[in-house]
């Protein structure tokens, strides 16, 4: 169950650094479609089943998917499993994972109304990546340690 | 039997470790699953049924019971069966490709072109559309956006009328009661059918006399393709014997369509109702909501006039010398609240009978099943939104707030309303009457119509996108019921 944890926080961060390099890739797509194709785009175009014709624009969608949907359900899975996992204080950083993603959610929705929520999006994306990282960390050293008997070990702090 | 202390309380420690989490992890995920549960639509619902009613504030108490299907049938409001008709159209939808361009777009067609026909009639006309469904698999309907038609004319397929499938046929007959520039649309899985081409004009000439010369403009965008009349590239067009041009801009996307032209340009008409005294207007872009219209009236100099519908094609009034320039996008915008001088409207917009609230916020939870964050009606989320409960003759009012990050174009169907101020800022120029009309992000809109066309309609984003989405309320009339569901047999998807 420590292991299930750590993993699924390890697999909150992975998810995070997939988020920062979608979003770059997209945003490189986009500008390059424009600067070097001669791409056009306006607000009906973006709402009319327009197909981006460059393939980094996939990056949007991934992004958006896996933002909105596959990280908040993994983080949510991770509080869930916290309740059983019994690793020392893990229910806290669960919750502060979860909490983190809620506010990452939250941000990148306001960005869409004002930019300044992208720079918060940005900045609070390395605390969910750091948080979600030391999250797995703490729980995978506290499986090795119910795995292996206290006494065969070398004292740990 | 005695048992030692020690094991019991560990038993009991060793319960409460699996008991607690379970429960704490059932309080988290089952109040999820419920609201996902309960977001999901039943096969069919009528739309009668739907979230609850909304009596609004004034009015003499009205005794319609929610999700009563007695009293008036909306099939029963149909335009004088005896009386034979002046305008006879044949149209037939299909499902085909279209080329745009060069590109090869997937869409629909009527009559075998996207945009389809545009009707003409003469005001007062009865206008006879036989409408057959040749080959669109998902059912089709036509809406006649702007026109006050009898509510079983509507053409909303679940509310008034059920989806014609491929092979069936349905007449719609009603009376060209205003002048003016309106449109046709599919109103089934609308937000594939409009955008893919299921649409086209309807213009009703004033009567008596010659119709003065005029050029209809359909904007739209095929697949990222910006279009005129289903061509990717400007339209030219002559003026008159008078040296001038009625020009009909007719915005059929889901966004706003930015117009600005080379040379003074006076705004006739907004959605089919002219402005009263209007002036030129320069340097300014006028922003058609999504489903608008506006009526330019040109008069080119020796130079002839440009008028851009956004950067990508633009109307040419040709005066026979070289083409006009490309003119920057204005920063100034048209403002209709101020335009044109006041004129009666034959009532008084304060004295209202009846006052109604419609504020559009964004909240997270389930729609159709789908997590996410979504326009919400009022504070509720699609199916738990409004119907508006009118009587028949009440002078209504609605005030408008829109909360969100997206421009919403907001379409009433059946009536014209007047806008009367916006931000609390009371309109000073002639009557703004409009179908169609955008509510920017943190703007407020105070509206009033006349409840004078009894029906189910719908009152909605025509942000088709944002309609599929939930944000779609109904106004009812006490009394009337329909017959028909969304889903259901016929497949109904009204979005």
């Amino acid at each position: 169950m420590k292991r299930f944890y750590a993993v699924l926080a390890f697999v909150v961060s992975g998810l995070v650094a997939v988020q920062a390099a979608m979003a770059v890739w997209a945003e490189a797509g986009l500008f390059l479609w424009i600067s070097r194709d001669g791409g056009a785009i306006d607000q009906a175009t973006l709402s009319s089943e327009w197909q981006p014709p460059f393939p980094e624009a996939a990056g949007f969608e991934i992004h958006g998917m896996n933002g909105m949907m596959v990280i908040p359900a993994v983080a949510l899975v991770l509080v869930v499993v916290s309740l059983f996992a019994k690793v020392p204080r893990g229910i806290a950083w669960a919750v502060a994972v979860l909490l983190l993603v809620a506010l990452q959610v939250t941000l990148g929705l306001l960005g869409h109304s004002a930019s300044i929520a992208g720079l918060a999006h940005g900045i609070n994306a390395v605390g969910l990546f750091t948080v979600s990282l030391l999250a797995g960390l703490r729980a995978w050293r506290a499986a090795a340690l119910t795995a292996a008997p206290a006494e065969s070990v070398p004292a740990v702090a | 039997m005695t048992r030692t202390p020690e094991p019991v309380t560990r038993r009991r420690r060793l319960r409460l470790r699996v008991w607690l989490p379970t429960a704490v992890a059932t309080l988290l995920l089952v109040p999820l699953g419920v609201l996902w549960w309960s977001s999901l639509l039943p096969s069919s619902l009528s739309v009668m049924q739907m979230g609850s009613a909304d009596f609004g504030t004034g009015g003499r108490p009205l005794e319609h019971h929610h999700g009563d299907m007695h009293g008036m049938s909306v099939t029963d409001l149909v335009a004088d069966p005896s009386r034979p008709p002046d305008v006879r159209v044949d149209l037939h939808a299909a499902r085909a490709t279209l080329s745009i361009g060069t590109a090869q777009v997937s869409g629909y067609t009527v009559n075998g072109t996207s945009p389809g026909p545009t009707i003409r009639a003469r005001e007062g006309q009865l206008i006879e559309v036989r409408f057959t469904n040749d080959s669109v698999p998902g059912g089709v309907t036509l809406h006649w956006h702007g026109v006050s038609v009898p509510n079983a004319m509507d053409g909303v397929a679940g509310v008034t009328q059920d989806a014609l499938p491929p092979g069936q046929s349905f007449t719609y007959r009603f009376v060209a009661a205003q002048a003016g520039t309106y449109w046709y649309h599919s109103h089934q899985v609308s937000h594939e059918q409009v955008i893919g081409g299921l649409y086209g004009a309807l213009v009703i000439e004033p009567k008596g006399g010659t119709p003065p010369p005029d050029a209809v403009a359909r904007a739209h965008t095929y697949a990222g393709v910006r279009t005129i009349n289903g061509r990717p590239e400007n339209l030219v067009v002559a003026t008159g014997a008078g040296g001038q041009i009625r020009v009909r801009v007719v915005n059929t996307d889901n966004a706003t369509l930015p117009v600005w032209s080379s040379g003074p340009v006076v705004v006739a008409a907004i959605d089919g109702n002219e402005v009263n005294e209007p002036s030129p207007v320069a340097g300014q872009v006028i922003r058609v909501p999504a489903g608008g219209r506006v009526d330019l009236l040109v008069s080119p100099a020796s130079a002839g006039m440009r008028i851009q519908l956004s950067k990508a094609t633009a109307v040419i009034v040709a005066a026979g010398g070289a083409e006009p320039a490309e003119p920057e996008q204005p920063a100034a915008r048209f403002d209709p609240l101020a335009y044109g001088r006041p004129a009666d409207v034959g009532f008084d917009p304060s004295r209202l009978d009846r006052h109604f609230d419609y504020l559009v916020s964004q909240l997270p939870g389930f729609v159709k099943g789908r997590p996410g964050v979504w326009w919400a009606i009022n504070g509720k989320l699609y199916p738990n939104v409004p119907m508006f409960v009118v009587a028949e003759g009440e002078l209504v009012g609605m005030h408008i707030v829109n909360s969100t990050s997206e421009v919403h174009p907001m379409h009433l169907h059946g009536h014209r309303v007047m806008v009367t101020a916006r931000d609390g800022v009371a309109a000073t120029g002639s009557p703004w009457w409009t179908d169609s009309f955008d509510v920017q992000p943190g703007e407020s809109f105070d509206i009033v119509f006349r409840a004078d066309n009894p029906g189910i309609w719908m009152d909605h984003c025509h942000n088709l996108d944002h309609a599929r989405d939930g944000m779609v309320a109904h106004l009812a009339y006490d009394g009337v019921s329909t017959p028909f569901l969304l889903g259901g047999p016929a497949g109904n998807e009204p979005e």
